[in-house]
């Protein structure tokens, strides 16, 4: 299985770093192939609103920067697993901000799926979509459920579907085998 | 006189339809006795720094934000996370402000936004803050195509919410749901929905920025991997 892990913890000292090396390491071994972006280490300018990748540049973003890795280490994959700490209830704003920049990889037409308005599918496949939280003590159950339902429209949008949630609080070893078997 | 900061979060800054609409609610608010409002653009980095200054003194925050993937844009998130701070006084005694909320999205359906309003309903607890309400509205890019003319409805509408913010200190429930519009699609709704999205000149707004900007043969370009086919 191709994964590719978008790590959207901001701070290089945090345990959480070192959790998703670990949880990284676990599934080269199981035998996957494994793309990991530190997103603080990448230039991502942030989603303007500006439609330039779909009106101007159609399937990639207009901005000089880093989010066409992203999009493209994204597509390249079996599975997207979104890794971020909770802050102020949510994932942190530097995993949004890659999300974002997303967007070129859907076209602008409208389409109705599922009874609701939609974007039109750019591509023939999308990667399944996962998500790991590190919930600290400032988070509850209910704030993980309102985060897994956002990213769960999300990846509706994105013509996919949230296959697999979990909270970092276990072996690293025993959530790769886990994840191992999404796709 | 309650005071009233209210926050743009839109990445386009000044020319967001989010700004559109808070502007209308703003108007509402002055007309309901309340204090001239301080604006500020989050996307502005020292209008950031002011919004995060100016929080804890205000009597009623107004936050405005488009939706971005089914969430609030970083940029939002990024001013969220810069209160944390507030959370902690919140637990030491101190006082946050009221707490109100405008979600606008791009598609015609309200139901896109309720997990966002969900969360914004959250972060005034954590805040220990009072909730005034969440304003949601789809259809919000046809703001930026549409005459302001044809908006008349909608801007009274949110004038009467600004209005309810100053008076009551909360939006009023049934102009909330008349704001809010199409909630979801009925069946019929929707296979008419789904009609309509196959009629070419539905997509004129589209196709009319692709054609201008010289890239209409390029509208299915898929550069990272094998393109969708209908």
């Amino acid at each position: 299985m191709r994964m590719t892990i978008l790590n959207g913890e901001p701070d290089a000292a945090s345990p959480f770093q070192a959790y998703l090396e670990a949880l990284s390491n676990q599934l080269v071994g199981l035998g996957h192939a494994v793309t990991k972006l530190d997103l603080a280490a990448l230039d991502l300018k942030g989603c303007t609103g500006c439609f330039n990748c779909w009106v101007k540049t159609p399937g990639e973003c207009s901005k000089h920067d880093d989010s066409a890795t992203v999009c493209r280490a994204a597509m390249d994959a079996d599975l997207l697993l979104l890794a971020s700490p909770m802050t102020m209830g949510f994932t942190t704003a530097l995993l949004k901000r890659a999300a974002d920049q997303m967007v070129p990889l859907i076209h602008p037409y409208f389409v109705v799926e599922g009874g609701e308005i939609h974007h039109r599918a750019r591509y023939a496949h999308y990667p399944l979509f996962a998500l790991l939280l590190g919930a600290g003590p400032d988070s509850d159950a209910e704030d993980v459920e309102i985060t897994r339902a956002m990213w769960a429209r999300m990846a509706r949008n994105m013509k996919s579907r949230l296959a697999w949630s979990a909270i970092a609080d276990r072996a690293a070893a025993e959530v790769a085998d886990e994840l191992a078997l999404v796709a | 006189m309650n005071s009233l900061l209210l926050l743009n979060g839109s990445p386009r800054g000044e020319r967001s339809s989010s700004m559109k609409m808070l502007q209308r609610v703003a108007e509402g608010w002055v007309r309901g006795g309340g204090a001239q409002p301080e604006v500020l653009h989050l996307v502005r980095h020292a209008q950031f720094e002011r919004a995060v200054e100016a929080f804890a003194g205000a009597g009623v925050v107004l936050l405005g934000t488009p939706l971005y993937t089914d969430a609030m844009p970083a940029l939002v998130k990024a001013y969220i996370e810069a209160l944390a701070p507030r959370v902690e006084a919140a637990r030491a005694g101190g006082v946050n402000p009221t707490l109100a909320f405008l979600v606008q999205g791009g598609f015609p359906e309200a139901a896109h936004s309720r997990p966002l309003e969900r969360y914004l309903e959250k972060l005034v607890t954590r805040l220990g803050s009072h909730y005034a309400g969440t304003i949601v509205r789809g259809n919000g890019e046809a703001l930026q195509a549409m005459p302001e003319q044809a908006n008349r409805k909608l801007w009274a509408r949110l004038q009467v919410l600004g209005e309810q913010l100053a008076r009551d200190g909360r939006f009023g429930a049934a102009e909330l749901k008349a704001v809010a519009g199409i909630e979801r699609f009925s069946r019929f709704g929707a296979l008419i929905a789904s009609l309509a999205c196959k009629i070419p000149a539905i997509q004129f707004y589209w196709n009319g920025m692709m054609k201008r900007n010289g890239a209409w043969a390029q509208r299915f370009a898929a550069p990272y991997g094998p393109p969708f086919e209908e």
